[in-house]
């Protein structure tokens, strides 16, 4: 469902990635784990199509991302690490906003209860966006993801800004979402949460991947172990 | 899609303030432009009114001499200001719009006529076409300078980007929506004119409208253009406010200066000294040499002579005065040939300038222009030779203001008369906006407009 091939990227001298192989299926949650600058972001922003890779292959879907993103871009949604929206729409008119870019169109009704299924109060719904917290604003950007029902999603350290109730709610709709057979790859910092979410974690460093292993098999306490001699 | 831009582009403070600020500029201007047609109805009334009283009180303390009446007695002419000038006042605000004249020496008098404020002269009149050409592209440059930026720099644009197929399209409806706002806001200033100053609806209003349109076009081009290099919202600022200051102020002000340099008019003055000097001089001279000079130029006047007994007869006054306009003649020309030649740069630079063709094609459609100038001091000069054609003879014969009737002398005008080119407006606008979307176009291919910036 997500696939990277051989994907490298340089930018002049620096090569951000290195021959990375990524292969995840439908249903999978895969945890990207790494220091900063090791190429998580790099890794998806390739999928996205925002950094065309200097060798390799990227599908989604089957269907290759490069040159042309259009096509698979259908099949992709995709969760910054900050969610920014427009100011002056309200939360739902946001979200009815980017679902209609995507060539959707949903009644209020269906807006709403993606909304509350984000987790999103109800009273914060018709207010405008420029007066939310991250966290809110993280809410809407899980109902568009939601809303676009995509087969592969994409997420940059989503968790970052959410309050812990908030992230466990959010780990749930996580893994509701892979139930109904959609490929999530992940890149975070939070290796507890890592852990937890995912069915198979990834180690970077310096733009490849230096280790690999399934969920089931670690510890939370051996991953972080792990994590701090890899890097 | 094109709903949820719609709203966040209006709920934005700034862009509502923007369009109400060029709302009540065009208003403004529309006042202004109202009092100036006022004025100008009011110069005109005020003469015609003027003319028939001098008239009557010059005949009723004459002597009976035709020939000193006519030393005195003046007769206007009207350049007739269409109601359009309104909206665009150009060269009428420095040019007298009634000129009067006697049927002596015609050079002199030419530029003696009707006193301006010169406050008016130094800052320029906010007409409509002032708030078209200098504001409307401020607050088009506001309104799309960050169009593409924006969403990068507020971190939509990712968002944006995994959620289209076309951010293209994307980019297109918000240009178009900004593009529609200032556009309604010209429909909207243009109907309030039509009502405000009774502007017919002839083709020349819609030329003006077609050409406001298009300038907006052009702008907002130039905009998308701007946009297409994907640089950050400030240097877009700069560039696009560099390009009004280039566009408004530089070129134009360069056109002016080339213009002086190129085509130096002294003869202004010149012709008036000349004029003075020509007859000036004729007191002290024979007689003769001016008389056959007159009669050179007017064989039909050969069966009247001047008394050899007499020092003084109208005869040779007026042919005095003629030898005036005829030495200035040279001068009155080369200035003409001078200010044609200023005009017609003018035109094939602005192929080139929008903002300048923007100018000028406003000013013709509204026949306020130095054409129209011109024009009009050519009728000036055939009405002076179509009074001297009628008193002359009279004169001559010494016919008595009393046994003519002197009621057919009322306030004439002039209408000047010229087809609306079409292409001549278009196509510099096509040409260059043209000229931007294909460039734009070229950069959107060929650079990462899939990119989010990071």
């Amino acid at each position: 469902m997500i696939e990277a091939k051989q994907l490298s990227k340089s930018y002049g001298d620096h090569k951000a990635l290195k021959n990375l192989d990524i292969h995840i299926q439908a249903g999978e949650i895969f945890a990207l784990l790494g220091q900063n600058g090791a190429g998580k972001t790099t890794t998806i922003n390739c999928f996205l199509g925002f950094v065309k890779p200097s060798a390799g292959e990227v599908l989604i879907n089957g269907i290759p991302v490069n040159p042309d993103p259009k096509e698979s871009k259908k099949f992709l949604a995709y969760i910054p690490e900050t969610v920014m929206l427009y100011g002056n729409l309200s939360g739902i008119e946001n979200l009815a906003f980017f679902s209609s870019l995507a060539g959707q169109s949903y009644s209020t009704q269906e807006l709403r209860a993606f909304l509350s299924k984000s987790g999103l109060q109800e009273s914060a719904h018709d207010k405008r966006v420029g007066g939310y917290s991250k966290g809110m604003r993280q809410k809407v950007g899980i109902a568009i993801a939601l809303a676009k029902k995509a087969k592969a999603l994409f997420l940059d350290e989503p968790t970052s800004g959410l309050d812990p109730k908030a992230s466990n709610e959010f780990s749930e709709i996580l893994k509701e979402l892979a139930a109904q057979g959609t490929a999530i790859l992940m890149a975070t910092h939070d290796i507890f949460r890592a852990k937890e979410v995912a069915n198979r974690i990834g180690i970077m460093k310096e733009g490849q991947m230096v280790s690999l292993m399934s969920a089931s098999d670690i510890s939370a306490n051996e991953l972080e172990q792990l994590y701090l001699k890899t890097i | 899609m094109i709903k949820y831009l719609f709203t966040d582009f209006y709920r934005s403070k700034a862009h509502s303030i923007g369009l109400l600020l060029l709302l009540v500029a065009g208003l403004v201007s529309l006042e202004i432009g109202s009092r100036f047609l006022e004025r100008a109805e009011r110069v005109s009334e005020k003469t015609a009114a003027h003319q028939a009283e001098s008239i009557q009180r010059n005949v009723s303390h004459s002597t009976g001499e035709l020939g000193l009446l006519m030393y005195y007695q003046r007769f206007g002419l009207e350049n007739e200001v269409p109601r359009l000038a309104g909206l665009s006042i150009g060269q009428r605000d420095i040019y007298p719009s009634v000129q009067s004249v006697n049927v002596r020496n015609l050079e002199e008098q030419r530029y003696s006529t009707d006193l301006m404020n010169p406050l008016f002269q130094l800052l320029g009149n906010m007409d409509f076409s002032f708030v078209l050409i200098y504001f409307f592209p401020l607050v088009i440059v506001a309104f799309g300078f960050n169009l593409v930026s924006e969403e990068r720099e507020g971190g939509t644009w990712s968002l944006v980007l995994s959620q289209t197929d076309s951010p293209m399209d994307f980019l297109r409806c918000k240009l178009a929506i900004r593009l529609l706002g200032v556009l309604a806001v010209l429909v909207l200033l243009l109907a309030v004119a039509v009502f405000y100053l009774d502007i017919p609806l002839d083709s020349f209003f819609w030329a003006f409208g077609v050409i406001a349109v298009a300038y907006v076009l052009f702008w907002f081009a130039l905009v998308w253009l701007v946009v297409s290099f994907q640089l950050s919202s400030n240097l877009n600022a700069q560039i696009l406010l560099a390009c009004w200051v280039f566009l408004n102020l530089i070129i134009p002000a360069g056109i002016n200066v080339v213009q002086r340099w190129a085509f130096p008019i002294p003869e202004a003055m010149t012709a008036v000294i000349e004029n003075r000097e020509g007859y000036h001089a004729q007191w002290d001279r024979e007689k003769e040499p001016t008389l056959e000079h007159f009669y050179s130029k007017y064989p039909q006047y050969g069966e009247f002579q001047h008394p050899k007994d007499q020092d003084f007869s109208w005869l040779w006054y007026f042919a005095m005065q003629q030898l005036g306009d005829d030495e200035a003649r040279k001068s009155v020309k080369e200035m003409r040939g001078k200010l044609e030649q200023r005009m017609e740069m003018a035109s094939k630079v602005s192929w080139l300038v929008p903002t300048v063709h923007t100018q000028l094609s406003l000013n013709s459609a509204s026949f306020s222009d130095m054409g129209n100038y011109l024009q009009y001091m050519g009728a000036l000069e055939d009405f002076h030779e179509a009074k001297k054609g009628y008193f002359f003879p009279l004169i001559f014969e010494e016919k008595s203001v009393f046994e003519m009737d002197w009621d057919g002398f009322a306030l004439e005008s002039f209408r000047d008369q010229h087809p609306v080119q079409w292409i001549g407006i278009l196509a510099p606008f096509i040409l260059s906006v043209l000229v931007l979307l294909l460039w734009a176009n070229r950069n959107y291919t060929k650079s990462g407009i899939y990119s989010n910036g990071k």
